[in-house]
């Protein structure tokens, strides 16, 4: 009783906080919580084009995942984008990071933003022009390759070029936000410290790797994972590039989903599949937060 | 150090710094060159848009594309305004959610607001593609893209209530002295003058970056836009770039390149614009919360 009172007046007393909130976390419960609870409901059903008229099905569409073929596919492909892109993300984005750092003011910002402006265009205007250089008559590509001798490759209509293709895609235009992370990383570590190792005797490589890469820690750990759930996420391009062609080796998880939700009305499937995405990415957010745990960010 | 081996040194040093920028213009060129290539091509003529070997650099530029993309059946600029409407809408609406939010869970005590905070945090990550369904069901449901705004405001809908906005807020709420927000109050001030005229001017900085962060973001919804739009003039622009790049040409079966090359440059244009003028927002947009200091 006497709690139940203390409670009340601590209510009470919060009651501006509560205003404050309010107006966000109705948005948050009509246009996150809820459509994320009313799509884990839907994994249960079969619903399609008329949802009013939906069965409970139980688990039986999770089951049939199980035995579908193209889920697995599109499942591995997603995991396999990940391992490729993500690894080849950070590389490349921390190596010209710390290429960009020493140089000055003027030509930092000029690289930041050339390698930053393909992210910006966006992957669906880049594909626009990708499907052109990738194709096989009269693409830059091909004949790129030819001047070196190699003959045409149907970049797109064949596997497994079709997923190397999509890949490489993506990476020209997920590189820029981690470059401008490492850069302000870089720029955070403080000049004393990177005297001292060069008054230790250290060379430009073992500054890096003894210095610099230890104090990106943090840095690297946010790139891992904004990147990971990025990449998990992976469709755009394949919409526009191969439409998961040709038969489903370049698919997705997420290309599915719309494939099943949007363009086959099977909404209770493509919840079903959503929701073993949503449990991967929890998965795979919690690792990261075990590892963040470890570091002071 | 030796006279000799000092001399060696900076010969290396400066080796190694010519590499390095050799790598770094190198690889910028490899990164930007389809944007050229999107751009020149959009000044090319068909026949020259597929010959072998190609033109890299356009001998004969003509505005047939560009005449064909303005004259075309494709309402481009009414892409323009429903990408620009959208994108603006979005950012009103997270900017008022985020920091009335934002500035409750930074600066407010009350029962039951880790709880609450935690719970709209863990959303954060949480692939939205899985959201779409119900919210499209309903959408669907309202009849909401039959009028204008309606539509407008369904393509805004899934990314108002950002998480990511919200905690930006908080955080930055929490460089705020309590001291100022305490003097005020003892001064008279309301709740709302206390939000509204001390917190929101101190919050300018973190509301410019999350403006043109999110601004961004809503302009490349692709998905999204494309599920709702059920005719040409419903398009934003992305949507009607990868339209006119992956429709035949009328009369044809392949597609005309030149016209989707002036559509995508139509399309990347005013992004790009946008991000030369506000690249340092871009910047502190990307890097707020992730790097201290």
């Amino acid at each position: 009783m006497q709690n139940a009172r203390a409670f009340a007046q601590a209510v009470w007393k919060g009651r501006s906080g509560y205003l404050f909130i309010a107006p966000g976390y109705l948005a948050f419960i009509a246009f996150l919580l809820a459509p994320l609870l009313f799509a884990i409901s839907l994994s249960f059903y079969d619903a399609s084009f008329n949802v009013s008229a939906r069965e409970y099905v139980g688990l039986k569409q999770f089951i049939q995942l199980g035995n579908d073929p193209v889920f697995k596919r599109a499942l591995l492909n997603t995991i396999q984008y990940t391992l490729v892109i993500v690894p080849a993300t950070i590389a490349l984005s921390l190596l010209i990071a710390l290429l960009i750092d020493p140089l000055g003011q003027g030509l930092q910002s000029f690289f930041r933003g050339a390698f930053y402006l393909p992210g910006v265009a966006g992957g669906v205007i880049l594909s626009v022009v990708w499907l052109w250089i990738f194709n096989p008559t009269y693409g830059l590509l091909n004949f790129i390759l030819g001047l070196f001798g190699i003959e045409p490759v149907l970049w797109l209509s064949e596997a497994p070029q079709s997923f190397w293709a999509v890949s490489a895609v993506v990476l020209t235009f997920t590189v820029g936000q981690p470059i401008i992370l490492f850069l302000a990383g870089l720029a955070g570590i403080p000049q004393d410290i990177l005297d001292a190792a060069v008054v230790d005797g250290a060379n430009g490589i073992q500054k890096t790797i003894y210095v610099q890469l230890p104090l990106l820690r943090p840095v690297l750990l946010f790139v891992l994972a904004t990147q990971t759930i990025q990449v998990f996420q992976l469709w755009e391009v394949i919409y526009m590039l191969t439409r998961g062609g040709p038969y489903n080796t370049s698919t997705s998880l997420v290309f599915l989903i719309y494939q099943t939700a949007f363009i086959s009305s099977k909404y209770g499937k493509a919840s079903a599949i959503g929701v073993v995405l949503v449990v991967i990415i929890l998965i795979i957010t919690f690792i990261q937060m075990r590892f963040w745990k470890d570091t002071d960010l | 150090m030796t006279r000799s081996s000092l001399q060696m040194y900076t010969a290396l040093e400066k080796t190694s710094r010519v590499m390095s920028m050799l790598f770094l213009l190198l690889m910028a060129f490899t990164f930007l060159l389809p944007l050229y290539w999107m751009v020149t091509g959009s000044f090319k003529l068909q026949t020259v848009t597929m010959a072998v070997p190609p033109e890299f650099f356009p001998s004969n530029p003509t505005l047939e594309n560009w005449q064909k993309l303005f004259t075309g059946p494709w309402p481009v600029w009414r892409w323009v305004l429903n990408s620009v409407a959208v994108s603006l809408l979005t950012v009103a609406l997270v900017l008022l959610i985020s920091s009335l939010t934002g500035y409750g869970f930074g600066k407010k005590k009350f029962p039951g607001s880790n709880f609450l905070f935690f719970l709209l945090l863990s959303t954060m990550f949480l692939p939205n593609q899985v959201m779409l369904i119900p919210l499209f069901l309903m959408v669907r449901g309202l009849h909401l893209t039959d009028s204008t705004f309606g539509l407008y405001f369904a393509m805004a809908m899934p990314m108002v209530a950002s998480p990511f906005g919200v905690f930006l807020i908080k955080q930055f709420c929490s460089s705020i002295p309590d001291e100022l927000i305490d003097a005020a109050r003892i001064d008279g001030a309301t709740e709302w003058a206390i939000y509204s005229r001390i917190v929101l001017p101190l919050l300018k900085p973190a509301l410019a970056a999350l403006s043109i962060f999110t601004f961004n973001q809503a302009w490349n919804y692709f998905m999204w836009h494309m599920v709702l739009a059920s005719d040409k003039y419903q398009y934003t622009i992305p949507v009607g770039a990868s339209f006119i790049a992956r429709t035949p040409a009328f009369g044809k079966t392949i597609t005309d390149i030149g016209l989707s090359m002036a559509g995508g440059t139509f399309g990347a244009f005013f992004m790009i614009v946008f991000f030369i003028a506000f690249q340092q927002y871009f910047i502190k947009g990307i890097t707020i919360g992730a790097v201290k200091g």
